[in-house]
């Protein structure tokens, strides 16, 4: 037998004749008062599964019926919109504005990307993800060095208490 | 909580339950997370669940074994979600897997010196346990408390088979010289 048999069987050995850690004696009174609490709690603030029939039965339908009226209402209110754009109703209104200067912005967007050459756009976007990457790592810098570090202090400092 | 006769009947039952295996939940628990204050939670969290089905579960004498499966899995679910949530920032190394990893520093002797009490030998392996990384700590415990095989480990924790048996072989070599400080090793 080698070693890592050796101690895999001593391990094995050593580690199930332990006895069971103790609970902790709060463990019994933190259970029952959690039990308490959600006893407590009227049926809307429990889980969907501990909700009475009738009023399981109610909140389905009542989804279907939003579900419905949201499906019915965007068609009609597409239909609604596109209606009024096309009608004189909003000739002097600001979204007809709006919607000219959106345009407006996707036309040059078009011709600059047009006339500026490929190598351009590509250097263009690799600086733009090479600064998304830079920005990504100070984050995580930050976030390593000014909450985690203290966090990892906190508990060393705790478990060299006990 | 019930307060008719039955219920009182019940909740009195339950406590009984409780205390006899509150220890056990608890121990399984704090030997995977290597935290009190998470094994509490997750205790609590286990005794909930079983208050719901209590009037079924009373009567099993799997009761024990579905306990400590139900406190596993919260236990193994709770560390997942940690690890994900923490791994991108603070685990950001190379996985280690693939290496054989180092020799015994220690002789290994063929059993433990008997100087300790059964409490004492049981504080001893359950601090130098949680002072092992949670990737040493977890698969050993599966596999010698738990009684898992290297591939149920290997599933269950989304790691290669390979990964496990290198994981555990490297707690066992780092728990030796943690028993042998505390005088459990000759």
């Amino acid at each position: 037998m080698n070693d890592d048999d050796r101690l895999e069987r001593l391990l094995h050995a050593t580690l199930r004749g332990l006895p069971a850690r103790p609970a902790p004696h709060d463990l019994e009174s933190r259970v029952h008062a959690e039990l308490a609490r959600r006893a407590a709690q009227t049926w809307p603030r429990r889980s969907f599964r501990h909700w009475p029939m009738s009023a399981r039965a109610g909140f389905v339908a009542t989804c279907g019926i939003l579900a419905a009226v949201a499906l019915l209402s965007g068609s009609w209110m597409e239909v609604s919109i596109r209606t009024l754009i096309e009608s004189d109703v909003l000739a002097n209104f600001w979204v007809r504005h709006l919607t000219q200067l959106g345009a407006a912005a996707g036309d040059l967007a078009v011709s600059l990307a047009n006339a500026l050459p490929a190598a351009w756009l590509d250097t263009l976007l690799a600086v733009a993800a090479s600064l998304y990457v830079c920005l990504f790592g100070l984050g995580a810098a930050a976030y390593r060095f000014l909450y985690l570090r203290p966090v990892n202090d906190r508990l060393t400092i705790t478990s060299g208490d006990q | 909580m019930q307060t008719t006769s039955t219920g009182s009947d019940q909740s009195a039952e339950f406590t009984e339950f409780m205390r006899a295996h509150q220890d056990m939940v608890f121990s399984t628990a704090a030997r995977l997370t290597g935290s009190d204050a998470q094994a509490q939670d997750i205790a609590q969290e286990v005794f909930i669940k079983a208050y719901g089905i209590f009037p079924q579960l009373r009567l099993q004498p799997s009761a024990p074994g579905w306990l400590k499966t139900v406190a596993t899995n919260l236990a193994l679910n709770h560390l997942s979600r940690y690890r994900k949530r923490w791994r991108l920032f603070s685990e950001m190394r190379a996985d280690d897997a693939g290496e054989s990893g180092p020799e015994p520093d220690v002789p290994v002797p063929d059993t433990l010196l008997e100087n300790l009490g059964s409490e004492q030998r049981r504080a001893v392996v359950d601090a130098a346990l949680q002072r092992l990384p949670e990737h040493q700590r977890v698969p050993l415990v599966l596999y010698h408390f738990e009684d898992l095989s290297y591939q149920e480990i290997s599933e269950r924790l989304h790691v290669t088979l390979a990964k496990v048996k290198i994981d555990i072989r490297r707690a066992r070599l780092a728990l030796l010289p943690m028993l042998q400080s505390a005088g459990m090793v000759p």
